[in-house]
């Protein structure tokens, strides 16, 4: 009985004095609404690692305004659009003072407007749809490069150096990103004297693609490379199906191409000749990168996952700066300082937002895999 | 051309078997307690991560393997039917129905729990990666392994039920069972039985799916046990042949719609699929090889 008095004071104590101190120096609150499940699971988990390990990096070096503690409440969505609103208005109900989050397009236009209602400011770590700004509004502010950007990168690269001329393009036709993706794709390849010979379609969650590769098969002319527009979860399985139907042509896509599944689904054997581009930072000796990658180790016992581990960190690393130059996390006067934003060093490279339409001007990486193995081949950077 | 056609039927095969692996073990289960299972599909997600962890574990040969698979899949099947549905036996046949989500969500759940929601890649022996070109049409060993897998397990089934003492005491219990249990047939065996067969074979088809495909998760178990339901409903539940056929008429359903209309429908499949569902049913209520089925609920 005596123990249980004692034991009932001593968690009372550490309350209080938890209260006390969480009451000396409040803690600024990010919202860091993720898919941490389903489909999206192996974009936006990495994403969170990295915001939660650039939170943890400030907090250790003292904090930001004068001592106060930055954390980041991470928010599970589940690959849902319904979670995601949810999840969005369990966020702003926590008093937090900028959201950040999501690899893909569709889940920020089920979140970000909410935000953009109670003018709290948006930071996308990974979606990259050149219209979100335009879309959600003045607090709507994009880590990556835009669609745009990445399609023509992997298109120039597609004509210029793989000398591909004709090309198949299959597209997930669940989802904004993957449908923007394409488009833009199509549109430079066209405009570089290509032929576009074959479209085909399939959705996020589709496991078998045996039809649309005995049509890929039979295409004329015979295509050079295929350009699949697709997020983590199908692009192992497309590239295993594809190379073990005995089709050897050129896999190129985007940065939903960016995942570990690219290589280890096929297997090293299987695993060649994918092209995809991505955000800069693997194989990238700047300072940032090298800090980067050393301290993600250090935390998760592993090398980044992806470039969506970078661009989580860089998600929160932005808002940190802004909240240091405006030296408050008053939303209007945050939403300016991070519009005002210009040449931040991120992992994935500089963001200014000096572009009318919002999107930062981000050099791209084009990765190609082989036997399994991931080289930086080039990097593109925009003209404007 | 003709190749193409060719190369899309033994794609719609290879799906159809796949399906076919999973549907039969459902139907088999529903046959006999007229409970749908929809925990089914996970049990097809435990058969796949119990084989990648006994691939990754040790030099194990597949054959043993899949001996192995199929009796994890069975002791889980019996786990489950001991602890959830043999205390609600005499209820109401949706209590069982939806005891059956709350068993596929706590398994989906679990998964996400112990093994984390990332796919992970599924390892596979070279042999079965084997790439046979035949004409115009090309396949792997892995995919004619399912198709001999699904179509022999079929015929054991079959005579089981037929033939054997265990199959007479099922077809005893399925008609009633409490007649059954009158006559001294020991029902919680039997269905317990019933149980381990159907889900050893659940765990043998999450084998396959993780070989033919190379990436699982803890939630693929879904879209499997959705299709095996489709498959079982449209070959007339209960009816293991009903759910082959029903099986293969998926699969090359699937494959055919997308392979024949142009490409810019080939993201309807599954609407495609639900669609025929709702027709077949509308046609023939009882499925295609279903018999008139008396509703005890």
């Amino acid at each position: 009985m005596k123990r249980t008095i004692f034991g009932t004071f001593a968690v009372l104590f550490m309350v209080v004095c938890f209260t006390v101190a969480s009451m000396a120096a409040e803690p600024i609150k990010l919202g860091a609404l993720y898919n941490l499940t389903g489909g999206m699971s192996s974009i936006d988990a990495p994403s969170l690692n990295g915001a939660k390990l650039q939170a943890k990096l400030i907090n250790e070096s003292g904090g930001l305004l004068g001592g106060r503690m930055l954390e980041v409440i991470g928010i599970d969505t589940k690959t849902d659009q319904k979670a995601t609103a949810t999840g969005a208005k369990k966020a702003l109900s926590k008093g937090v003072v900028a959201g950040l989050g999501y690899g893909d397009t569709t889940f920020v236009m089920a979140s970000a407007p909410l935000f953009q209602a109670k003018g709290i400011p948006f930071v996308t770590s990974g979606a990259t749809h050149p219209e979100l700004p335009k879309w959600v509004g003045n607090c709507m502010f994009m880590t990556p490069f835009g669609d745009d950007d990445q399609s023509f990168a992997i298109a120039d690269f597609a004509y210029n150096k793989l000398k591909a001329r004709n090309v198949v393009v299959w597209t997930d036709n669940s989802m904004d990103f993957t449908k923007a993706l394409s488009k833009f794709f199509k549109q430079r390849f066209k405009e570089l004297g290509g032929k576009v010979v074959l479209e085909d379609f399939f959705m996020m969650g589709d496991k078998d693609f045996s039809a649309q590769i005995a049509r890929l098969k039979a295409a004329s002319p015979k295509p050079d490379a295929v350009f699949i527009s697709a997020i983590p979860n199908e692009a192992g399985l497309t590239v295993k199906q594809i190379r073990e139907a005995g089709l050897s042509l050129a896999i190129v896509s985007g940065d939903g191409f960016d995942t570990e599944l690219v290589s280890t689904v096929p297997g090293p054997k299987l695993a060649n000749d994918v092209y995809f581009a991505t955000h800069t930072y693997r194989e990238d000796p700047r300072p940032e990168v090298v800090a980067f990658v050393k301290a993600y180790e250090k935390e998760y016992g592993r090398p980044p996952e992806n470039a969506f581990a970078p661009l989580g960190y860089d998600a929160v690393g932005l808002i940190a700066n802004a909240i240091k130059k405006a030296g408050t996390t008053e939303k209007v006067a945050l939403r300016k300082a991070l519009a005002a934003t210009m040449g931040y060093k991120g992992v994935t490279g500089e963001i200014s937002y000096t572009r009318p339409s919002g999107v930062p001007m981000k050099a791209v990486a084009i990765v190609g895999v082989k036997n399994g193995k991931y080289d930086l081949l080039e990097t593109w950077v925009p003209e404007k | 051309m003709d190749g193409y056609i060719a190369q899309q039927l033994l794609n719609g095969l290879i799906l159809g078997s796949m399906y076919a692996l999973v549907a039969i073990g459902f139907t088999m289960i529903y046959g006999i307690i007229r409970l749908i299972n929809f925990a089914h599909g996970d049990i097809v997600m435990i058969g796949a991560f119990m084989t990648l962890g006994l691939v990754i574990s040790g030099k194990i040969s597949f054959p043993v393997i899949i001996i192995l698979v199929f009796i994890g899949g069975a002791l889980m099947g019996i786990l489950i039917e001991r602890v959830a549905f043999r205390p609600m036996r005499g209820a109401p046949q949706v209590t069982g129905f939806i005891t059956s989500l709350a068993i596929s969500i706590l398994l989906q759940n679990l998964g996400i729990l112990l093994l984390t929601a990332q796919p992970r890649n599924f390892f596979c022996p070279d042999y079965l990666q084997t790439i046979y070109h035949l004409g115009p049409v090309s396949l792997r060993a892995i995919d004619l392994g399912i198709v001999v897998t699904a179509v022999v397990l079929m015929i054991f089934l079959v005579l089981l039920v037929r033939f054997t003492r265990l199959g007479m005491a099922m077809r005893a219990t399925a008609e009633n069972l409490n007649v059954a249990r009158l006559m001294g047939i020991n029902i919680n065996r039997t269905i317990m039985l019933a149980f381990a067969i159907g889900s050893g074979l659940a765990g043998v088809a999450g084998m396959m799916w993780g070989g033919k495909y190379g990436q699982i998760d803890p939630l693929l178990g879904f879209v499997p046990g959705l299709k095996a339901f489709v498959a079982a409903v449209i070959g007339g539940v209960g009816s293991i042949p009903g759910a082959m056929l029903g099986a293969y008429l998926l699969g090359f359903g699937e494959v055919l719609f997308v392979g024949l209309l142009p490409p810019i429908y080939s993201s309807y499949r599954d609407a495609f699929v639900f669609t025929t569902l709702i027709m077949i049913l509308l046609v023939l209520p009882n499925g295609l090889l279903g018999g008139k089925t008396e509703d005890k609920a």
